[in-house]
């Protein structure tokens, strides 16, 4: 099963290797990192709050450490995307634009919850710090304002994928309202 | 002395074809053919068999600025047209529905007399300049691309507007049996017909064409068929697509990207490394199919030609 998922969650990257150094048909390269790896963080990162909302038909609890440090990593590649290739590694730069621009500290700030996460994973320091993992509800609602001002206008599709966030954040609060009250 | 006597039937060595070139024969032959119609940078890329034959007369431009141009299938698959989608490389897939035949241009507003321009006789109208440009999207991205078109000062002058009319205004095709986006309504992408402006002095500058084609043939469709609008100082957007409707006014247009985000676009969307988008810095550009970004230039790198029609203005204010 492990295999399994390592596999699946490993495509998104293959892929995007496979289209920008084999097939060499990518046009915008930058942006076309941005958009996967950005995509593919923000589906694994709300699948995994979803983990625990669908346990009693499928039980992946086990493996939710794993899917989420996939979803950190696409995150990060991500951000390594900026530094590198964006920002060509000028830390002034970053700095600035980090500071100045809300849609870059606001997927910034969602980074470091996440980066926070992926260090505390581990099981010792996950003992003493699981409650702060509550922060990636935080870090989700940063992403999804980050991934709609990313957008000059939203596609049809796009309005979809806002629809299905909403409708799971929904789901989230209608489950936590059924644990406090224990109905 | 030892001579090296050649039979008769031997010929000399500088008469013998190379064999790469014999290996090439059917290029060699395209090339003659191209030789006659295009410039440099065409011949490589028809010889490469990626072009669509050439089928309009132009007078060459020699590039002076020697400017690397991006291919034909760059430039052909790369496109911002929310009218079939906001996904750039499936433009291509799609725009095979517009629909460019007996194509008119509605011209009006302050105007001596109001016309219906036909595509087919306004092209035969003028003749044809290749230019090739820079062109500089808002998004940061970038490419060169040598249009085929004529001065927009032409156009304006064969239309005579009124003095009075101290603005030109763009309308693409608003036809939503050809751009599925449009039947979206509500849910579509912006607002349309999409609008574009110029003052008129802007627009009689020289640099400004209507164009029609690119790479020596007729303009793809996804590329804005029939005739659009090549304004190459300014971010992309401003370069309207598959016009339909001209008018003459006295009151600046509201474009579309400024009626969608004010704070984002503005009327003058004057390319400036200075200037930056709230989104993103605009200090450098990706040239489509590269991972390094470039400096991008003041004015796109036409500071030199258009500088003058901004004096006095606060740029950062009138973005």
């Amino acid at each position: 099963m492990k295999s399994i998922i390592f596999i699946l969650f490993s495509l998104p990257l293959f892929i995007t290797l496979y289209e920008l150094f084999i097939l060499e048909n990518i046009n915008d390269p930058i942006k076309y990192i941005y958009t996967v790896s950005g995509a593919t963080a923000t589906v694994i990162l709300f699948f995994t709050i979803s983990i625990s909302m669908i346990k009693k038909r499928v039980n992946l609890i086990k493996y939710r450490k794993m899917i989420g440090l996939f979803g950190f990593f696409y995150a990060f590649l991500h951000l390594l995307n900026f530094i590198v290739l964006d920002a060509e590694i000028n830390f002034a730069f970053i700095l600035k634009e980090s500071f100045e621009k809300p849609f870059i500290y606001l997927g910034m700030i969602a980074f470091f919850i996440l980066l926070f996460m992926a260090f505390t994973s581990t099981q010792q320091l996950f003992k003493k710090y699981n409650k702060y993992h509550k922060f990636i509800y935080l870090a989700l609602i940063l992403i999804t304002i980050h991934f709609v001002m990313a957008q000059k206008s939203l596609s049809i599709i796009q309005f979809g994928y806002i629809v299905i966030i909403l409708f799971l954040g929904y789901c989230k609060l209608l489950q936590q309202i059924i644990k406090k009250n224990k109905i | 002395m030892n001579f090296i006597k050649r039979k008769t039937w031997q010929i000399s060595e500088n008469e013998v074809t190379s064999k790469e070139l014999f290996d090439n024969r059917r290029t060699f032959l395209k090339l003659g053919a191209a030789s006659l119609v295009a410039s440099g940078s065409i011949i490589e890329a028809l010889a490469k068999d990626q072009l669509p034959v050439q089928n309009l007369k132009f007078i060459k431009d020699n590039n002076p600025n020697n400017l690397v141009l991006n291919t034909y299938e760059q430039i052909t698959s790369h496109n911002n047209f929310y009218e079939f989608t906001t996904n750039q490389s499936r433009v291509k897939d799609l725009a095979y529905t517009l629909n460019t035949n007996n194509w008119k241009i509605e011209v009006d507003g302050l105007i001596e007399k109001p016309v219906t321009l036909d595509f087919d006789d306004l092209v035969k109208k003028f003749a044809l300049e290749e230019r090739i440009y820079r062109f500089r999207c808002v998004e940061g991205w970038s490419m060169v691309v040598p249009w085929i078109g004529f001065e927009l000062s032409k156009l304006i002058k064969y239309l005579k507007p009124l003095s009075s009319a101290k603005y030109i205004r763009f309308e693409t095709l608003y036809d939503d049996d050809m751009f599925p986006d449009q039947a979206r309504t509500v849910f579509g992408a912006i607002d349309y017909p999409y609008v574009e402006g110029l003052r008129i002095d802007e627009a009689m500058n020289e640099l400004v064409i209507m164009a029609v084609g690119l790479y020596g043939s007729s303009m793809p469709k996804q590329n804005g068929a029939p005739i659009r609008l090549i304004v190459p100082w300014k971010y992309g957007f401003k370069s309207i697509k598959s016009i339909a409707k001209i008018s003459f006014t006295n009151e600046q247009p509201l474009n579309t990207w400024q009626k969608e985000n004010p704070k984002e676009y503005g009327f003058y969307a004057n390319v400036n490394p200075k200037v930056d988008h709230p989104r993103w810095s605009q200090a450098k550009e990706r040239v489509l199919g590269k991972f390094l970004k470039q400096n991008t230039l003041m004015f796109n790198g036409y500071e030199k030609e258009v500088a003058y029609l901004y004096k006095g203005m606060d740029l950062r204010k009138e973005f």
